[in-house]
């Protein structure tokens, strides 16, 4: 009995802090998602009418919502397989020895995941800039007169998916670094020895080895993604014409509004996705090796 | 847990949340117009806690100095709250009863933070509405009552390259609508400007300059029980705002923050809208001399521009609501507002203080004042916010040319209705 609470004891930091400022909100949201509470009730908040699912229902006619969660439906099923395909080729690259100064590449590529996003946002708005950005300019070399890269409405979401497999491809690196340095060396020699390839041991040794890694890298990268807000909010505010404006950006403004039921409701619709997302994930990257 | 006992515990809980659901429930208000309560004579005494925001805020501590030597037995304690995060910890310190005696607000703010019922009522004789600019008063009034003063204004007029314009031959400004796009278009083809104009095509903010071409036609945004965004007057607004990017004499691209002012002093475009804020910006860039201003042009109404600027408000829990009363009082005299112009640049709100030499023997503050004659608001409304964001996007289709101006004022008219007013 006594040492149950002693575990008990040890854990109440963390559980009383946890309950206050984590679990009592999430609850509390949850509940305000259920009414109608606006910033009128700021005093009151008590004083507001239940309209039960009221509010996740007109969040499907409200076709601002509906464009955003389009938007972000994009930015996920095309960034998640691309930053994914990026780090796991450069983590390839850096594993095979190939490279010199493999800390310095490294940390090179894990400098944008750090690296706060209006400094990269004001670089790459130069490198886009329609006249003078080195982006068309060296376009213009290859004789392709590029575009107005951000205030396109439909190149502008691609260029931030491109952006953002940039900056996220450093974490996705360094964990399938880990994983790949985690595979025996013996099963490579082995393969070998059988006479596999190098594109051969890639498909059938190195990539099923790292699934349980994959499934990591998968998931995060994907929780990271279906909230992308950032990169919308700092480049093009939405623009132009809703072309990226995503959900967490939408629930934004109309916290901003002051429609706190209404946005809490699409918080948790962003919260079902995720879950289901996730879920999709783990039963796709199963690990079936032993 | 046996059995019976989870069933109690179930039909306890379930109860409970009967119970609170049934006690949750808005009433409604009364909607009557309010009077401020008379606020004593005498100097100010006690502590003062004051919010402001932005270089205001850094500011203000100069003119609380001024007024604690005036009134020595009160004590003025100013806070300085950055922009971005001003309104989150204002609706917050509302929330959570944490509010000082007095805040700045933004004049779009009003409506809404009136609604939570934490504003006091503006004493009717302490202040006087006659004193101040009628559109500055206006954005104080919140369904007729005023819960706020308004303590600097801005207002908008159109920056114009001065050599583009000479070369365009064109020697004085344009008063009406087709003088402006004549003008516009010879800064185009003579002037030798990429862009006679730029209007900000759309996205947020975009309303600030086109609702004041609704004014200038004789239109309204809101007629006080309605809203009237389709009326004919404003779709010919819209449909002038359109003729810009259509003609070619706007971009359609949104220009960056910071990179409007470059472009104007090179010529490359002829002129933008904005407020006094620009003539310091202008100037640092080593423009002085090189830019002009033009009033706003009428169509078929007033040559009316945008009004906006902060107010100052008394919370309604202050505990020392006389003392906050006469602080805001005090920065209302027309000599304070004066000495505020100097420390910040910032216009005043009272009328009487454009009187000063300071004002007054300036050209280009002279035309502000002006323009500050025939300057409207947007409504007090609290969904004043969600409704400009509606516009915004569908001023961006129209200059885009995705959408034409009829369609436009229907859509914009219809999301405004079912938004509503909040009320």
């Amino acid at each position: 009995m006594s040492r149950a609470l002693t575990g008990w004891f040890f854990a109440l930091p963390f559980a009383a802090l946890f309950l206050l400022f984590t679990a009592g909100p999430v609850v509390a949201s949850l509940l305000m998602s259920l009414t109608d509470l606006g910033s009128a009730d700021l005093l009151h908040p008590l004083g507001v009418n239940i309209v039960g699912l009221d509010n996740y229902l007109r969040l499907f006619d409200d076709p601002k919502f509906l464009i955003a969660a389009t938007n972000t439906a994009i930015f996920v099923v095309v960034g998640v397989p691309l930053t994914m395909a990026a780090a796991l080729l450069v983590a390839l690259g850096l594993n095979s020895g190939l490279v010199k100064f493999r800390a310095l590449f490294r940390v090179g590529y894990y400098l944008p995941v750090v690296t706060s996003i209006v400094a990269i946002s004001v670089v790459w708005r130069f490198l886009l800039q329609p006249d003078g950005g080195l982006v068309n300019e060296v376009l213009s070399w290859v004789g392709i007169n590029g575009p107005n890269w951000l205030n396109n409405k439909t190149y502008a979401l691609p260029t931030l998916i491109v952006m953002g497999a940039w900056r996220n491809l450093g974490f996705g690196m360094v964990i399938f670094l880990a994983g790949l340095q985690a595979i025996p060396k013996e099963l490579y020699e082995a393969a070998t020895i059988d006479g596999a390839g190098k594109w051969s041991q890639l498909r059938f040794l190195t990539v099923p080895m790292l699934r349980p890694t994959m499934l990591f890298v998968a998931v995060i990268t994907t929780i990271g993604y279906v909230q992308f807000f950032e990169e919308p909010f700092v480049m093009t505010r939405g623009g132009p014409l809703d072309s990226t404006l995503s959900m967490a950006y939408h629930t934004y403004n109309q916290f901003g509004f002051g429609n706190y039921g209404y946005a809490s409701a699409m918080g948790y619709v962003l919260f079902v996705v995720v879950v289901l997302l996730s879920i999709a994930w783990f039963r796709l990257l199963r690990n079936n090796v032993d | 847990m046996t059995r019976p006992k989870r069933r109690t515990l179930l039909l306890a809980a379930v109860t409970a949340v009967a119970l609170a659901a049934s006690a949750c429930g808005r009433d409604s208000g009364d909607g009557e117009a309010e009077k401020g309560e008379k606020v004593a004579q005498g100097k100010a005494s006690g502590n003062i806690t004051v919010w402001a925001m932005g270089t205001e805020g850094e500011k203000l501590s100069a003119l609380a100095d001024d007024f604690m030597k005036e009134n020595p037995d009160a004590k003025v304690t100013v806070t300085a709250v950055p922009w971005d995060n001003a309104h989150n910890k204002i609706a917050a310190a509302i929330a959570g009863q944490q509010t000082p005696d007095v805040t700045m607000l933004g004049t779009t703010w009003m409506g809404e933070f009136a609604k939570t019922g934490a504003l006091d009522v503006v004493p009717p004789d302490f202040v006087k509405k006659d004193d101040f600019f009628p559109g500055a008063w206006e954005t104080g009034v919140v369904d007729g009552t005023s819960y706020g003063v308004p303590w600097y204004v801005e207002t908008r007029l159109l920056f114009v390259n001065k050599a583009v314009a000479e070369k365009a031959g064109i020697t004085e400004a344009p008063k009406d609508w087709d003088s402006l796009t004549q003008a516009v278009s010879d800064m185009k083809t003579k002037g030798g400007a990429k862009w006679g104009v730029y209007l900000q095509p759309g996205q947020t903010g975009a309303w600030q300059t086109a609702m004041p071409f609704v004014w200038q036609n004789g239109g309204e945004v809101w007629d006080g029980k309605n809203f009237t965004l389709d009326s004919p007057e404003a779709t010919e607004a819209l449909e002038y705002y359109q003729s810009f990017y259509k003609d070619g004499l706007s971009t359609k691209d949104r220009i960056p923050d910071g990179q409007q002012e470059p472009k104007l002093l090179k010529g490359e475009i002829g002129a933008f809208v904005s407020g006094p804020w620009h003539i310091g910006l202008l100037n640092d860039l080593g423009g002085e001399g090189k830019y002009e201003l033009w009033p706003m042009p009428s169509g078929s109404g007033d040559a009316t521009s945008f009004i906006g600027g902060s107010n100052m408000s008394v919370f309604k829990n202050s505990k020392n609501r006389d003392g906050a009363w006469k602080f805001v009082s005090y920065l209302m005299k027309p000599e304070v507002q004066v000495k505020w112009y100097e420390t910040v640049n910032d216009l005043p709100a009272v009328q009487s203080a454009w009187d000063d030499q300071t004002l007054s023997g300036d050209e280009m503050l002279k035309m502000f004042g002006d323009q500050l004659d025939k300057a409207k608001a947007p409504p007090s409304i609290p969904t004043w916010e969600q409704i400009a964001a509606g516009l915004d996007t569908e001023l961006e289709k129209v200059a885009k040319g995705t959408e034409s101006a009829a369609d436009a004022a229907k859509a914009m008219q219809a999301q405004a209705t079912s938004i509503g007013t909040g009320g």
